[in-house]
């Protein structure tokens, strides 16, 4: 498999994923059903995880097709689409985090973030598909309609398409605005560490709680702390995704890069496992002194075992060689 | 100022040059990942007890938090016998970096608010929890300032060498 195939795979993902959400979420408002609304944020919160691996293997497809016979306008076009769609995504995915952290407490969330949710989610459903029409004009000439190139090799965009081409960020640029300066960079790094210490101390006290240790500590109240750990995951993929369109070269070839986004695919794989199928249930109530089930310690320990994986992978990337070439095999 | 040659002996030494040149899995960049689990055991620690005591999720027992203190303990022995590991490796680089004490400093300043938050705190078995709250605020605010330092100041430091190795200016 290579960058192009894995590319492939996932990039019908957000953009179906967007559509899917947005259209249960707009279905809720009708029968006011509170528990497809839960279920549209959830489905928003999952794409915009997917949308990571989906935005990083386009840049190593991107790689792998450049030369002759590709036009380069559109392959810009298509990165630029694709920036400002991820930005949307992740956007729509934290204000629906914020909207069922709100459920959980048993009480409905803001108007504001429900109208939040609502308006990100309808750009970033627009955006979505836009990003995915321009990746098909890439190989699909007989898709292109009305967008041809004009003889200096620009696209001839229709009315739309101008206004998005306009705010949309221009690729090269935006990767120099990241590494303008190396304190700047520096910044990003060490606001990086500050997500993963906030991520470590909250999850990672809350997975060993259940695993069985500092059982003096009922379970339950321990998840208040959750909405700082995602604040940091926020904060790391915000840093971390603006690192790697800075120096994508850097990144892109290496295993260990990968094996770090599989296994924080895997955290979400994980974490939905523990919401979405009675565990949380089952430990919220466990109070001081007390075990939690089996599989929800099975559940922790996955958990803590693969933030540390996320840690090591992310250290050895200075480390290891470009394994994977400009092929991506 | 002249480097003291101290510096070059040690880089010279086996280990120094193994740790540094190794291109093995269980090289220089083993006892990197360690030190920054060793960190984020330790300063994660550290924030969500700061965190508790600053407002954070009142509904946790305070008290019971205490069990976290093994927990940073052990983190802050990994990162000191890990840092001295690396400091072996480069130990040029790193000792005439003014920036490298800065970050020494702050990780006292910041032990010593542990140990301070520690026994007052959680080691006074007479006081109730508002009266743990009252008494750790201080304390909280400035760990947290000296950890964030610590991590602030331990990322600025391959920015802010003066050299690489012995002889060799940063960078070059």
């Amino acid at each position: 498999m290579n960058f192009s195939h894995l590319h492939l795979l996932l990039n019908h993902f957000p953009v179906i994923g967007t559509i899917v959400g947005l259209g249960l979420f707009l279905v809720s408002f009708a029968g006011k059903n509170e528990d497809l609304r839960r279920s549209s944020y959830l489905i928003f919160a999952g794409v915009a995880l997917l949308t990571i691996p989906t935005f990083l293997s386009g840049y190593g497809a991107m790689l792998m097709i450049q030369g002759p016979g590709v036009s380069d306008a559109l392959v810009q076009r298509h990165q630029g689409s694709a920036m400002l769609s991820f930005w949307f995504m992740e956007a729509t995915a934290a204000f629906s985090l914020i909207a069922l952290w709100h459920s959980r407490l048993s009480s409905r969330p803001g108007n504001w973030n429900v109208a939040a949710i609502l308006l990100f989610s309808l750009v970033t459903a627009g955006l979505m598909a836009r990003t995915g029409n321009t990746g098909g004009d890439i190989r699909h000439p007989e898709v292109r309609g009305g967008q041809e190139l004009s003889a200096n090799g620009k696209v001839t965009e229709g009315p739309v398409g101008s206004l998005l081409y306009a705010i949309e960020p221009t690729p090269d640029k935006f990767m120099q605005a990241v590494v303008f300066s190396k304190w700047w960079w520096t910044f990003m790094m060490i606001m990086h560490f500050l997500g993963l210490i906030l991520i470590i101390g909250t999850v990672g006290l809350f997975d060993i709680r259940i695993m069985g240790f500092l059982k003096r500590l009922p379970i339950g109240p321990l998840h208040q702390l959750l909405p700082w750990g995602i604040a940091g995951l926020g904060v790391n993929i915000l840093t971390g995704m603006l690192g790697f369109i800075g120096q994508p070269t850097n990144y892109i070839y290496k295993g260990v890069f990968w094996f770090k986004m599989l296994s924080l695919m895997l955290l979400g794989v994980n974490a939905a496992a523990f919401y979405m199928t009675g565990i949380f249930e089952g430990v919220e109530r466990v109070g001081p002194g007390e075990d939690a089930p089996v599989a929800a310690k099975l559940v922790a320990a996955s958990s803590l075992l693969l933030w540390f994986a996320v840690i090591t992978f992310g250290r050895y990337i200075q480390f290891s060689l470009d394994t994977l070439g400009a092929a991506g095999n | 100022m002249a480097v003291p040659e101290i510096l070059h002996t040690i880089e010279k030494t086996a280990l120094s040059t193994w740790l540094r040149e190794s291109p093995s899995f269980f090289g220089f960049y083993f006892f990197l990942t360690l030190h920054t689990i060793g960190m984020a055991l330790l300063v994660g620690g550290n924030a969500v007890i700061d965190l508790r005591i600053l407002g954070a999720a009142p509904s946790i027992p305070l008290k019971p938090l205490r069990g976290l203190f093994s927990i940073m303990w052990a983190g802050l022995a990994t990162s000191v016998t890990t840092g001295v590991l690396l400091l072996l490796a480069y130990p040029t680089k790193e000792l005439t970096n003014p920036d490298f004490y800065a970050k020494l400093t702050f990780i006292t300043l910041g032990v010593i608010i542990m140990r301070k938050v520690d026994i007052r705190v959680f080691g006074d078995s007479s006081l109730d929890e508002l009266a743990m709250i009252a008494k750790g605020k201080v304390l909280a605010r400035w760990s947290l300032f000296f950890w964030i330092g610590v991590v602030t100041l331990g990322r600025l430091l391959p920015d802010t060498a003066i050299y690489g190795t012995f002889g060799h200016p940063a960078g070059g």
